[in-house]
C-alpha cells in the first residue's frame, strides 16, 4: 500500500518536478542566500522578492492591454529585482548598510504600489495569477521554470566556485579590499545582481512572501552554528532541502501549502539554531 | 640624484561627502623610505588624507602625489602597491573566517581571480603572524578574537602583502596595552628589515614617538612636519588641542598630554 503510494508520487511528473525544484531552491539558498547574510543583507532578499511582485503586474499588464504581448511574468520580475539590487548596491558604495536599507525599504513600497495599483486595471481573471506570485507553489511548475531554475542553480554554483573568495573578502572589510587593488564594486554589483535574479526565479516556487523563510532562514541558521564558510554553505543547504521536503511531504499529509510549511521549518531552524549556540557557549 | 618624494601634496584641498572641508591648503613633501605618524585631533583629516592617497576621496582642489602618480588617476597602480589597514569599524565580523583567511587575504587580493594560496603564501601568512606573536591562533576563529587580537591580525595581514607602501589607520585603536606594545614592536622590527615605507594615522603620538622618522601634524591644514620631537613642541600642542596640553618627561622621553590620549596607558 505505502509503496504503491510511494511509487504513484515518484512517478508524477509534478512530483518529480517538485523534488527537482526542491534540490534547485536548496542550491540557491546555499550559495546566494548563504552570501546575502555574509553581506548583512537578508533584508535585500524580502525586498527584492516583493519588487519581482511589481514587475510580475506590470508584465500582466503589458500582456492583458496587448502592449507588449511578448512580455512574460518571469522578465518583468527579474528586471524588478536587479534593479532594487543595483539600487541597493549603488546606496552601498561605500559599504554603508544603513543607506542599502532604506534603499531596499523604498523600492520595496514602490514596486508594491505598482503591482497594487496594476491590479485595478488587469482583467479579473489575471489577478489571481499575482496572488500565485505571492503566495508560490513548487506543484505548479512546468518545464521551463525548472529548466530557469536549474540555470540559476549552475550559473551560481560556478559564480561562486570562481569567487568566492572575492565574495568574502566584500563582505568582511569592502574598504580595504579596494585599498589593496581589488575590482571590490565589481564583486559587489555581481554578487547582488545574482542574488536578485536567483530570488526572481524563485517565488514561483516559494512565493514572494515566504523567498524570504527559504533563502534566508537556513542560512542564518547555519551562519549561527557553523565555524567555516564551506560549512555554512553546507549547513544552509542541508537545513534548506531538509525543510523543502518536509514541505512537501507534509503537504500530502494535511492539505496545506508546501511552501507554507517549508518557511515554518525553516524559521523554527533558526530559532534551535540560536539555542544550539547559547547551550555551546554555556558549556 | 633626485628621489621621487613618496608623498607629494600641492595646495591639496578635500571634501567631506557634505560639502564641508575636511583638508585646506595642504602642502608637504615626504621622502622614502619613512616611518610616518599621521597625527591630530578628532575630525582634522587625517583618515581623509589616508583616503585621498589611495583614490578613494577625489580632490576637490591641488594634487596627491604618491611615488610621483597622481592619485586621481592612477589610483589602480598606487593601490598595486599598498598595503592597507582600515579603521576597525570598518571590519564586519559576520563572516565565519579563521585567522588565517584574513592574513591570507592580504596576499592574495593581490593576485587574478581564483585566487589560491600557495606554499609561499602560506609561508609569508605564518611569519606575519608571528611577528604580532599569534601563529598559535592561525586556525582560531577570527570573529571570536578581542579587539586587540583583532588588530594584530590586520597588522598581521598588512605585514604578510606585498607593496612597498603600508598604510595603517588608527592600528592601536581599541588595542589593549600589551597589543600596541606588540603591534609598534612588530612595526618597528619589520620597517628596519624591509625599509617597506609605513604610513599611520594615529590619534597618539606617544606609543610610537621613539620608533617613527617623520610626523605630519594635521588640523586641517598642515601644523607642522618634521622629525617627532620637532612636533612635540608645547606651544605647537597647545595650538593644535588647545591650553590643556601638556608635555612630560620621563625616563628621558617625551609624552605628549592632550585631550585626545589619555597618559594612564603610557606611565609604566
Amino acid at each position: 500500500m505505502i509503496i504503491d503510494a510511494l511509487n504513484l508520487i515518484l512517478t508524477s511528473p509534478i512530483i518529480q518536478r517538485a523534488i527537482i525544484a526542491s534540490i534547485l531552491v536548496s542550491i540557491i539558498a546555499a550559495t546566494s542566500g548563504t552570501f546575502v547574510v555574509f553581506r548583512g543583507l537578508s533584508f535585500l532578499t524580502a525586498g527584492v522578492a516583493h519588487a519581482a511582485l511589481g514587475g510580475v503586474a506590470l508584465a500582466l499588464f503589458l500582456q492583458a492591454t496587448a502592449i507588449a504581448p511578448w512580455f512574460d511574468p518571469i522578465l518583468g520580475a527579474v528586471i524588478f529585482a536587479v534593479f532594487v539590487a543595483v539600487l541597493t548596491a549603488y546606496a552601498g558604495e561605500r559599504g554603508v548598510a544603513q543607506k542599502m536599507e532604506v534603499a531596499v525599504g523604498v523600492s520595496f513600497a514602490l514596486s508594491m504600489s505598482i503591482a497594487v495599483f496594476l491590479m485595478y486595471y488587469l482583467p479579473p481573471t489575471l489577478v489571481p495569477v499575482i496572488w500565485g506570485y505571492l503566495i508560490g507553489d513548487i506543484l505548479l511548475l512546468d518545464n521551463l521554470d525548472i529548466i530557469l531554475l536549474l540555470g540559476v542553480a549552475l550559473s551560481l554554483v560556478t559564480l561562486f566556485i570562481l569567487f568566492k573568495n572575492e565574495f568574502v573578502y566584500v563582505s568582511i572589510d569592502m574598504e580595504g579590499s579596494t585599498a589593496h587593488g581589488m575590482n571590490a564594486r565589481a564583486y559587489n554589483y555581481l554578487l547582488l545582481i545574482f542574488a536578485a535574479i536567483a530570488i526572481a526565479l524563485t517565488i514561483k516556487a516559494v512565493g514572494a512572501i515566504l523567498v524570504y523563510a527559504i533563502l534566508i532562514a537556513p542560512a542564518a541558521a547555519s551562519n549561527e552554528v557553523m565555524k567555516t564558510v564551506n560549512n555554512v554553505i553546507i549547513g544552509t543547504f542541508v537545513i534548506a532541502l531538509l525543510a523543502m521536503f518536509l514541505g512537501l511531504a507534509g503537504s500530502f499529509a494535511i492539505s496545506a501549502s508546501p511552501s507554507a510549511i517549508a518557511g515554518i521549518i525553516a524559521a523554527l531552524s533558526y530559532i534551535i539554531a540560536i539555542q544550539v549556540k547559547r547551550y555551546i557557549r554555556s558549556k | 640624484m633626485v628621489t621621487t618624494p613618496l608623498i607629494e601634496a600641492e595646495n591639496l584641498a578635500v571634501k567631506y561627502p557634505n560639502g564641508d572641508l575636511a583638508l585646506e591648503d595642504v602642502t608637504f613633501s615626504i621622502d622614502p623610505s619613512t616611518f610616518m605618524a599621521i597625527i591630530g585631533p578628532n575630525g582634522s583629516g587625517k583618515t581623509t588624507l589616508l583616503k585621498t592617497m589611495l583614490g578613494l576621496i577625489k580632490p576637490a582642489e591641488g594634487s596627491l602625489r604618491v611615488m610621483g602618480l597622481d592619485t586621481r588617476k592612477e589610483y589602480q597602480k598606487i593601490r598595486r602597491m599598498v598595503r592597507y589597514l582600515p579603521q576597525r569599524d570598518e571590519i564586519e565580523a559576520t563572516v565565519p573566517v579563521k585567522v588565517k583567511d584574513i592574513v591570507l587575504m592580504g596576499r592574495l587580493l593581490k593576485k587574478p581571480p581564483l585566487r589560491m594560496a600557495s606554499r609561499k603564501d602560506v609561508d609569508f601568512a605564518k611569519d606575519a603572524l608571528r611577528r604580532v606573536d599569534l601563529v598559535d591562533l592561525w586556525d582560531h576563529p577570527f570573529p571570536e578574537l578581542s579587539g586587540g587580537q583583532r588588530q594584530r591580525v590586520l597588522v598581521a595581514r598588512a605585514l604578510a602583502a606585498e607593496g612597498q607602501i603600508m598604510m595603517l589607520d588608527e592600528p592601536m585603536s581599541g588595542a589593549d596595552h600589551d597589543s600596541q606594545v606588540k603591534i609598534v614592536e612588530a612595526l618597528q622590527e619589520y620597517y628596519n628589515e624591509s625599509q617597506v615605507n609605513i604610513i599611520m594615522v594615529t590619534h597618539d603620538l606617544n606609543p610610537i614617538h621613539t620608533v617613527v622618522k617623520d610626523v605630519l601634524m594635521l588640523n586641517r591644514r598642515v601644523m607642522g612636519i618634521g622629525h617627532p620631537c620637532a612636533v612635540m613642541d608645547l606651544e605647537l600642542l597647545k595650538q593644535v588641542y588647545g591650553p590643556t596640553a601638556k608635555i612630560v618627561e620621563l625616563a628621558g622621553h617625551k609624552y605628549c598630554i592632550t585631550g585626545d590620549s589619555g597618559f594612564d596607558r603610557h606611565d609604566h
